[in-house]
Order: C-alpha cells, then sequence, then structure tokens
C-alpha cells in the first residue's frame, strides 16, 4: 500500500529536540547527577563461578572512617526476583553463582574510601565445583545452579504447527546444519548506573538511566517488598540502552537497600569492568540446528529448528528470548509446516538477557545460513529464494502472526538494485562474493501479561505550546522527538510547539517502556491518539469563537481554520487562554491510550504476538584474503520497511547503528571466558567496532503504509540488528567457499577452513 | 597528600587543593563541574573523556590532574561562545551525528583538535584520526558527515536551533571538595 496522507511534520528532517543539550555536554546522564550529602557506592562481587557463602564479617569496613553503610543480603527480605523467574537476589543469599555476582556493598563519602572498604570485608567461601557448557549442565549428576531446578533446565519448548514428518517427505531437497552463537555485550558507552534516595516516610526516589521506568519499578518493589507506588523512578538521560538497561540487574536495588541503611542519597556506577561481568546481560548463548526441506523450485516445505540455549546464572528474560529465536523467523517467509524445539539452560556463566534483536540475531544468523545453503544446493540466486518464499501483506505465519503490512518483496528489489546484484554475480571475481538475508522484527510484544500498551497526557500551555508527559523513556534513539512530530502532526502545529517531560513513575502514566522496538507505533499512537483528544477540546471552544461547527474546523501552522473558508481563522494560543481565562476556566489537558491489537500466545505460544511485523534485506559484498583470512566488506547495502518514516534522522540512525553492532558480532564481538570467568571484560579486549571498520554503505527505506501505525509508522530499532552476520558469512561463503559456524568470524577461523577446504581437495584428486 | 595547583580550563582559572593521583577527567567532573566530559572505559580506548589540551586530544581518564597545571585545557562547555555553537556542534545537530549523545563531546573535541590544526582533511584522515573514538549508536556515518560538513563548509548559516530541552536539571551539587575559583 502506498503512502496514503501527506504531511506537514511527520517525515520532515527536523532536529532531535535535545540536540542543543547533547552538543554542548549538558544533556545529564547518570553519572552527572550529584545530589547533597550524597555518598557514593561500591559493590563486593564474587570471585568465583560457584561458591557457598559460610560468612560475612563486615565489622573492619563499617569502622573505616567515612563509610556510612555495609550491607548484605541481611539487610534484604532475601526475596528472589526476575522478569519472568524469580531467581535472583539483590545480594547473594547463601551462595554464588557467577563471577561478579554482587555479595555485599558500602556506602562511603568518596570512591577511594568506598573501595579501601570493600577490600575490608571478609567473606568466608567454600568454592563449589560449577558447569560451564550447557550440554554438560543437562547432564545427570551435573552440578546444579538452582537446586530446584532438575538437570539445570530453566524451561523447554516442543511445537509442531502442521506435519513435519510428512512435509520433509515431500521435500525434495534437505538441508541440515548447526552454528553457535555468542553472548554480545551492549557496550552502551555510559554504563548503568543509578542515584537513590530513601525517606524516612518510606519513599524511594531512584535516579536511573533506564530504558523501562515502569517495568523496574515493578521488580524494585517486588524486591524490596514495597508498594510500586513506595517506588519512584526518574529517568536521567540515558547513553546507550539496547535492551541492556531493562533493569534485569541488581544495581538500583543495591543503590537503594545502601540509601536506606545510610540515610543519605547514594551513586552507584559501574565501572566498565562491572558492566562486562554483572551489568547489562548480554546476549543468550545459542547454539541453533536447522533442518530446512525446499522443494524443486525453491519452495520452502518444512523446517525443523532446534536450540539449546544458556541463559547462564539467571534467566531474566531469556525464556521470552529463547521463544524468538525458535520462533519469531517464521513471520519472514510463508512457512506452513514448522516444528521448533528449545532448552533454556542454567549454568555458572554471566546472566544473560535482552540486546537488540532479542534472539533474532542468534536465529537469523542460523536459519539465513541455513537458507542460502539450500540456495546453493538447489542452484538457485539467493535472492530468488528469498522472493519465492518472502512474505507479504495478509500472511498469517503457523504460530498466528497476522501481517497488516509487509513491502519484503519491496525491500528485496531494492537491495537488488542498490547493490547491483545480477552483474556483480555474473561478474564474480576471486575471492569476492555476495551475501544476502532478509529480517523481521515486530513492533511491541505481547509477553507482560495480556497489555501491550502505552499511555500519554498532553497539556496545552496558555501560550499555545504543548507539552507531552509520557513515562516511554528516551533511551538516546530519539523517539521522544518521534514523539513530538506526532503529537504536532495531529495537532497542527509545529514541532517547535510541542515539548516531552522526562519520564518519571510519579508524574507520567503507566508505560511499558522502550523494548520490542515498540515505541514509535505504540507510543506514537497513543500519543496521537491524546494530541486528539486536545484538538477536540480546542475545536470545542474555537467552534464558539469562529462561529462554525467543530467538525467543521482543521488546524495547521498552529492555527484553526474554518475549512472551506480559510479566511476565517484563530491561533491555537488564543483558543487555549480563551479556555482558560473566563468564568469557570479550564486548561486544556488530553489524554490517550493505545494498546495493539495483538493476541497473548496461549500456551502452545499460539497467538499474533505483535500489532505490526517490521521488515527488511541486507546485502553484502565481501572480498576475504586467503592469505591472512582478512574480511573486507566491500559494499553494504540495506532496504527496510518501517512503515512511514516519521522522523528521517533517527531512522536513518537506527539502520546505521544497528549495522554497526551486526559487524561487531559477526567479525569481532566474542566473550572469552575461563571457568566462568570472563577474560577480557573491557574495550580494548573486547573490540567494537570504530569509524575505519564501517563500509561503504547505501540505504533506503520501502514505501510503506502500516494501517494500525500512527500516521502509518512501525518499528525499526531492532530490525538491522539481525540479519548482518548470516550476510556476511553467506558472503564469505560465496567468496571462499568456506562457512564459518561459530561466531564471531574471526581470520584465524576462516585461514583454517581454508586449510582444511584446501586438504579435502587434495585428497580427492 | 594534597596539592594547591590552579588549572587553566576554558579561559576560565581555578585553584585547587588535590590528591596528586587525581586523574583530569574527576577533576573536571567532581571537582569543577564540569561534566560534560564523560567516563565510557576508564583506560583510554573509548574516547569519551577527550579533552583538548595545549592544543592535542588526549584522555582525559589516563591524565594526571596536576601535570596540567600551567596548560590550557579546553572543554565541551568551552566551546559555544555567548550561545554561539561552534561550527562542529551545529554540523552535529544538522546531521544527526549523535544518538545517546555519551560519546559526542568527546567526539566533537577530538574533531576540533583535528581542524584546527588541519581544516581541510580528507574524508579517509577522518575517519583514521577518529577511530579512536567510540561510539555504540550512530554506526558512524552520521558523525563523519557532520565532520565533513564542517570541513567543505556545508552548515547551513541560517540553522535555527531548537532551544534547549524544557527537562529541568536535577539539582546539582559538588560533592566531594569545594571549589575556589579565582579571576
Ligand atoms: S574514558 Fe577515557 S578513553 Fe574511555
Ligand atoms: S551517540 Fe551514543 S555512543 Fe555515540
Amino acid at each position: 500500500m502506498a503512502k496514503a496522507e501527506k504531511f506537514s511534520v511527520v517525515g520532515q528532517r527536523v532536529q532531535r529536540i535535545e540536540g542543543f543539550d547533547k552538543v554542548t555536554g549538558d544533556s545529564q546522564f547518570i553519572a552527572d547527577i550529584y545530589l547533597p550529602n550524597m555518598l557514593v557506592g561500591k559493590i563486593l562481587r564474587s570471585p568465583f563461578p560457584h561458591a557457598r557463602i559460610r560468612g560475612i564479617d563486615t565489622s573492619k569496613a563499617e569502622k573505616l572512617r567515612g563509610v556510612r553503610a555495609v550491607v548484605t543480603a541481611e539487610d534484604t527480605i532475601k526475596r528472589p526476583w526476575g522478569a519472568f523467574f524469580a531467581d535472583q537476589y539483590i545480594l547473594s543469599v547463601g551462595k554464588t553463582r557467577y563471577v561478579g555476582e554482587e555479595v555485599a556493598a558500602v556506602a562511603a563519602v568518596d570512591p577511594d574510601i568506598a573501595e579501601e572498604a570493600i577490600d575490608l570485608i571478609e567473606v568466608d567461601w567454600e568454592p563449589l565445583p560449577g558447569v560451564f557448557d550447557a550440554e554438560e549442565a543437562m547432564q545427570d549428576g551435573a552440578p546444579l545452579v538452582h537446586d530446584d531446578k532438575a538437570n539445570n533446565v530453566a524451561m523447554t519448548m516442543d511445537i509442531e504447527r502442521g506435519n513435519i514428518v510428512q512435509a520433509f517427505a515431500e521435500s525434495d531437497v534437505v538441508v541440515e546444519d548447526t552454528f553457535v552463537s555468542m553472548p554480545q555485550w551492549h557496550c552502551s558507552i555510559e554504563t548503568i548506573g543509578s542515584v537513590a534516595e530513601y525517606a524516612p516516610n518510606g519513599k524511594y526516589t531512584i535516579y536511573m538511566n533506564t530504558q523501562t521506568l515502569f517495568n523496574a519499578r515493578y521488580r524494585i518493589a517486588t524486591a524490596l517488598g514495597v508498594p510500586e507506588t513506595d517506588v519512584r523512578i526518574i529517568q536521567s538521560a540515558v547513553g546507550g540502552g539496547f535492551g541492556g538497561k531493562s533493569c534485569d540487574d541488581n544495581n538500583a536495588l543495591v543503590a537503594a537497600v545502601l540509601a536506606r541503611k545510610a540515610g543519605k542519597p547514594v551513586k552507584l556506577i559501574n565501572t566498565r569492568e562491572e558492566e562486562f561481568l554483572a551489568g547489562c546481560r548480554p546476549r543468550v548463548f545459542m547454539k541453533i540446528n536447522v533442518r530446512l526441506g525446499f522443494k524443486k523450485d525453491g519452495r520452502i516445505r518444512a523446517k525443523h529448528i532446534k536450540v539449546i540455549a544458556d541463559n547462564g546464572a539467571y534467566s531474566a528474560k531469556a525464556p521470552a528470548i529463547t521463544g524468538v529465536a525458535a520462533m519469531r523467523h517464521d513471520t519472514c517467509y510463508k512457512y506452513s509446516d514448522v516444528k521448533t524445539e528449545a532448552v533454556l539452560v542454567y549454568t555458572n556463566k554471566i546472566p544473560t538477557g535482552a540486546f537488540r534483536g532479542f534472539g533474532n540475531p542468534s536465529a537469523e544468523w542460523a536459519v539465513e545460513q541455513a537458507i542460502d545453503l539450500g540456495a546453493h544446493e538447489l542452484g538457485i540466486d539467493p535472492i530468488e529464494i528469498a522472493r519465492i518464499n518472502a512474505a507479504e501483506t495478509g500472511y498469517v505465519s503457523p504460530h498466528g502472526n497476522r501481517v497488516n503490512s509487509c513491502e519484503l518483496k519491496q525491500c528485496l528489489d531494492m537491495a537488488e538494485k542498490m547493490m547491483d546484484w545480477k552483474s556483480k554475480r555474473a561478474g564474480k571475481q576471486p575471492n569476492t562474493g555476495l551475501g544476502l538475508a532478509c529480517t523481521v522484527h515486530v513492533s511491541g510484544k505481547r509477553h507482560f501479561g495480556d497489555y501491550d500498551g502505552s499511555s500519554a497526557t498532553i497539556k496545552l500551555n496558555e501560550d499555545g505550546k504543548a507539552l507531552i508527559l509520557s513515562g516511554e523513556g528516551e533511551c538516546g534513539q530519539g523517539v521522544h522527538t518521534a514523539m513530538c512530530q506526532i503529537a504536532a502532526e495531529e495537532l497542527g502545529v509545529p514541532v517547535e510547539d510541542v515539548e516531552i517531560s522526562r519520564a518519571d513513575t510519579d508524574l507520567t502514566t503507566f508505560c511499558l517502556g522502550a523494548f520490542a522496538s515498540r515505541l514509535t507505533y505504540v507510543s506514537g499512537n497513543a500519543v496521537k491518539n491524546a494530541a486528539a483528544n486536545v484538538k477536540q477540546q480546542l475545536f470545542e471552544q474555537a467552534s464558539e469563537m469562529l462561529e462554525a461547527n467543530a467538525e467543521d474546523l482543521v488546524s495547521h501552522d498552529g492555527r484553526i481554520f474554518v475549512r472551506g473558508a480559510e479566511g476565517k481563522s484563530v491561533s491555537v494560543s488564543d483558543v487555549a487562554r480563551a479556555r482558560l481565562f473566563r468564568h469557570n476556566g479550564a486548561p486544556i489537558v488530553g489524554s490517550g491510550s493505545f494498546d495493539a491489537d495483538s493476541v497473548l500466545p496461549d500456551s502452545t505460544r499460539f497467538g499474533n504476538e505483535s500489532g505490526a511485523y517490521n521488515y527488511g534485506v541486507q546485502a553484502a559484498q565481501v572480498h576475504v584474503d586467503p592469505e591472512t583470512g582478512q574480511v573486507k566488506i566491500l559494499y553494504f547495502v540495506i532496504a527496510s520497511d518501517c512503515g512511514t518514516v516519521i522522523y528521517p534522522l533517527g531512522a536513518e540512525g537506527q539502520v546505521e547503528g544497528g549495522l554497526s553492532q551486526g559487524i561487531g558480532y559477526a567479525l569481532t564481538e566474542g566473550l572469552q571466558i575461563d571457568e566462568g570467568k570472563p577474560l577480557n571484560p573491557n574495550f580494548s579486549d573486547y573490540r567494537i567496532p570504530s569509524m575505519r571498520d564501517m563500509p561503504p554503505l547505501q540505504h533506503a527505506f520501502a514505501d510503506s503504509y502500516e494501517p494500525t501505525g500512527p500516521f502509518g509508522a512501525k518499528g525499526l530499532g531492532e530490525l538491522n540488528m539481525d540479519p548482518t552476520a548470516a550476510v556476511i558469512s553467506n558472503a564469505i561463503f560465496d567468496a571462499v567457499g568456506v562457512r564459518i559456524k561459530t561466531l564471531p568470524i574471526t581470520p584465524e577461523k576462516i585461514l583454517k577452513a581454508l586449510r582444511e577446504k584446501a586438504a579435502l581437495e587434495k585428497a580427492k584428486t | 597528600m594534597k596539592k594547591k595547583v590552579t588549572l587553566t580550563v576554558n579561559g576560565e582559572e581555578h585553584e585547587i587543593e588535590i590528591e596528586a593521583n587525581r586523574l583530569l577527567l574527576q577533576v573536571l567532573r567532581d571537582t569543577l563541574g564540569l561534566t560534560g566530559t564523560k567516563e565510557g572505559c576508564s583506560i583510554g580506548v573509548c574516547g569519551a573523556c577527550s579533552v583538548i589540551i595545549d592544543g592535542r586530544v588526549v584522555s582525559s581518564c589516563l591524565t594526571l590532574a596536576a601535570a596540567c597545571a600551567g596548560k590550557k585545557i579546553e572543554t565541551i562547555e568551552g566551546l559555544a561562545e555567548d550561545g554561539r555553537l561552534h561550527p562542529l556542534q551545529q554540523a552535529f545537530i544538522e546531521y544527526g551525528g549523535f544518538q545517546c549523545g555519551i560519546c559526542t563531546p568527546g567526539q566533537i573535541m577530538a574533531a576540533k583538535s583535528l581542524l584546527d590544526e588541519n581544516p581541510k582533511p580528507t574524508e579517509d584522515e577522518v575517519k583514521e584520526w577518529m577511530s579512536g573514538n567510540l561510539c555504540r549508536c550512530t554506526g558512524y556515518y552520521k558523525i563523519l558527515e557532520a565532520v565533513m560538513a564542517v570541513v567543505n563548509n556545508k552548515i547551513d548559516p541560517d540553522f535555527a536551533f531548537r532551544k534547549r530541552e524544557q527537562t529541568a536539571k536535577i539539582q546539582s551539587l559538588d560533592v566531594y571538595k569545594s571549589v575556589a575559583k579565582t579571576n
């Protein structure tokens, strides 16, 4: 469906609303908050992957001058908490389950004293045997990470739609392989932190750089054992989130416990090393076996996927992430018969969790390579395989996902053209190859109960300017600018006349927060509805002033006009004032809500997980140096279907930033771990892409309109992280005929594979 | 052992008493309240803490504050003059050279030190130079575009800035040390 409307604010290259603050260093991130009498917190972390705590002696630390509080689990109610399973504590109770786990903490007047006090805490440890591999963890007799989880299994899934045995029997070509993905850290340049205050009346105020305020409030209140409204979360500027700042860690909780005990505000900011060890929860480790059956003409007939996911010591959001890895891709192509089996396992490693893509990058890494295997087996151009199978508007996936808008085929055409795919393929040069993958993502996900909604309030000031009050946190992606544009478009005012509040659980209405690429779509709809409500009140007032029916009014450029008699108009500010400054006057305040028309998946995970689905295609041309194994990406193209683009600078940034994280995931970012101890918890040994690592890029947005989206928009944030690793691996295979199946794809792995290939070919001759 | 030093930051002299081991980053942020300079890695890899000392960009997380006495220190707070943004600052807004903005002060200071010395670098020179400043959000394309826009004089002379974010600041006070400002 083509763009239905013309917009005056939506889609314009407006500047970021926080721009001035960002470029002057004035934006207040969590570390930039200094409260009167504030103390500094510091955490004592487990040096062991698995150990019993026989006792903790804090007396020496307490006596140190400048120390104001020392806390252990004894200062908490010892109630476990967690996003899906209540399996973790604020501070270790009885034993620790991974290197870096929070055992005790101090608050002191300065960081040096806090550090010194940490060294004075004496823990009587009894190291226990640990388990570090998911498959070993499931064996009988393996050490148990949690006593109540037999064989360390956190969750299993086994779902079949259609008849998988028959579908494989009817396939002409069957391919199968296993792909291993690695944990990946968010590496937001700002680490997780919080500043907590406790008032003697029982109220906690916590400044956090979280991307999900109300979820954070719920979890924090649960773990502290207080009512939700006794916890107030105020969002600071957030220096990158990507899922890592969605409150699955203990930082804010430890700060809160310290603040209560010390009676003073406590600032607790993760060091970079702490962030790697126990801060943001990295992507779940996965080993994925994929089996695909194709008809001769390239149609996919059957798909069977087996996922072994290792969530480390605590589950956080891993159960949902595993579900996404096992099923999400079935909305990308027109599948009929699918089977998916998954097991989620505990080990004594860093707990994993939500990272941009939420299981989808691990799955697309596997499935999109399996599709490529099929294309080679069938001798069909991979882009044609994608075309033959691509989902379309109206598609309903085997799991019930209903697709209202889908421009995947258009994206394929765009990518083909931008890459000059056909002629590059025809004129293939040695050691140079092309790779491609398709991707699908959601715009919100119904999984925290039967609600995937948002709400907003808009107050119209007497000068005619609107202020949006929203609890949906800006986490750096620029969504607040998009929300202002949506409100401005609906109200018919310039975008400069709309502002938006800081998210604050006491002052803004309930919002689920930034995850699942949901904000532009879900909160955009809520803001649009709130603006429509304001507009209705404006028109009622203006109809008196213009002596016309409210139904006959229109607004644009900050004025309200009588349709067909554009000479007759009144400004929004005059209307706002007229409504307020009179007998029985009242300010104009509007509210709006939106809950997506999705269906909560049932016990067999059948439902419709999101209100809208976003699609995209990425393609790469790479060169592989056969002497060194070095991969050089010569050209990269991306086509994205996110419906209407609301905020172009932001949307383009999401695509480009997603790609850089995808390239890191593919080529350089990998955990080195020994017996549960991470060996590279810093930016020099864990390498994220820098400016010189980014390839020449061309990207574009499909002409697309999502009927349920605000002005036709849907989500985008995660889409372009998802397929990149598979794209690059497919291109490497096309270039030199070897396929690397374990992330990251290092030059060493390529060289080894090339040698093995050469040896095999030699043996044949 | 505390030591008296005078630091000249953005043209302003500050006489302070600090421990000999205090890092410039800590002193700028905690003592002088100049929180525009950010900490990302603490080991000199990410560039978030970049400041310019006597014309050269350095990582303030690796620089002892006491060693900067008598030198000219420039931070992000000193770039805008009389409310007029520096061309790089404008370009970053115009071309969307940031998302979360935590790396931005460092990116801008690094770019400034390059352009101060070489106002017409090639795109490859900019890429090489800026590769010491990590950004996890943008994929760098728009940062490069912003810097090249300044190099090629492609910033809009009539660009109207949206004014400051309306959000009130959370109360800001010095915690660890008091500040003695002279001059
Ligand atoms: S904080 Fe100084 S270079 Fe990263
Ligand atoms: S803009 Fe977020 S790290 Fe660069």
